[in-house]
């Protein structure tokens, strides 16, 4: 039994306007940081592990 | 007393909402919202989905966070720390959630996914004790499980468990049996915010038409309403409707009791019952239109699948 064909152009359509809706809130993030000029990835970098004899 | 709800809400991930779970679902089972569906087969299959994936879940994130993801990607541990808070709780909330949206979805509209999240829409009743009710390769492969992970790993473990949280409640309240939001649709001073609310989040409202057992009422939509702790995305999708009502019946028509442990370890296990979606040989979808029916011929109903 396969799904309908309307149900799978469907999927497809909405799957593409999906990936948009999961990039927005970076886009909008990255946006802000633009407009205000922070770039706050220069203040907090993640630690890393230094091996020390 | 205080401290105890704050110890409940503090550890929200842990203990806490399996304490909240149980005692809303005392009070439903104190005022009979059960009626008379809580069956021993019904009792059993919704304790062991309420405390199994508890177990089992565990040990699958702690795999794939600890030992899988160092693995593959080996440089990318913390590299989002910097993300301020809100932000990174607005990108995990949309992450989060449509990713579950779109799992959930796809379980309802491809045939083939239909009998693993089957368990949970075969309850006939509304609940706290129907809430965690899945088959356990629903459980195992809970796609924003492995979203999540990846977040925390790569550095945004407080938005994650902020998210969580919020989101662990909101799906919780849309699945009891008290109907919490119905002054939010009679009360002329909430209904503003209750108008926000219905198109926002999940609610009983729209969340039991999910699980009505027919469509036929224009209250039912179990062909939709996908969502789980927004209700926006039914909205964008028009997957959604919105008529702060409560269907009269829940659960799925051809149900046929099947054995918990069937329901549960589908298609370990299969059941004995004759015809049932989960027996061996059974239909993909056991109220599917017959594809053979000659439709202008016939005087028989058609019935439109479930799944669809």
């Amino acid at each position: 039994m396969k799904a309908e064909k309307e149900t799978i152009k469907k999927l497809r359509s909405d799957l593409l306007i999906s990936l948009f809706l999961f990039a927005l809130p970076v886009l909008l993030m990255l946006l802000t940081f633009k407009i205000t000029g922070q770039q706050p990835w220069k203040n907090k970098m993640p630690v890393v592990k230094t091996q020390t004899k | 007393m205080i401290h105890i709800i704050e110890g409940i809400f503090q550890n929200l991930k842990t203990w806490g909402l399996p304490v909240i779970m149980l005692i809303i679902g005392i009070i439903e089972f104190a005022y009979g919202l059960y009626e008379n569906h809580w069956t021993k087969n019904e009792r059993l299959l919704d304790i062991v989905c309420f405390i199994v994936p508890k177990i089992l879940v565990k040990p699958v994130i702690a795999y794939f966070g600890l030992l899988l993801l160092p693995e593959v990607l080996p440089n990318a541990k913390d590299i989002f720390a910097w993300v301020p808070f809100w932000w990174g709780f607005f990108i995990i909330a949309v992450g989060d959630d449509l990713t579950q949206y779109w799992y959930h979805r796809l379980h309802h509209q491809l045939p083939w996914l239909w009998r693993f999240h089957r368990t949970h829409h075969s309850a006939p009743y509304m609940g706290m004790a129907m809430a965690s009710r899945q088959n356990f390769l629903y459980t195992i492969f809970f796609s924003q499980i492995y979203f999540t992970t990846t977040m925390v790993y790569l550095g945004l473990g407080y938005p994650v468990l902020f998210v969580t949280g919020v989101k662990s409640l909101i799906t919780t309240g849309a699945h009891s049996s008290i109907k919490w939001d119905k002054p939010f649709y009679t009360k002329k001073w909430l209904k503003p915010i209750g108008w926000v609310m219905e198109r926002v989040i999940s609610t009983p409202a729209t969340h039991h038409a999910h699980h009505a057992d027919t469509n036929d009422d224009g209250i039912g939509n179990y062909k939709g309403n996908f969502g789980n702790m927004f209700f926006i995305w039914d909205l964008i999708f028009k997957t959604g409707i919105i008529t702060r009502q409560y269907p009269k019946g829940y659960g799925i028509k051809h149900y046929k009791q099947e054995e918990w442990y069937a329901q549960f370890l589908w298609p370990i296990f299969k059941s004995k019952k004759e015809g049932s979606e989960l027996a061996h040989n059974g239909p993909m979808v056991g109220d599917a239109t017959p594809e053979l029916l000659d439709v202008e011929d016939s005087n028989l109903p058609v019935i439109t699948p479930a799944y669809s």
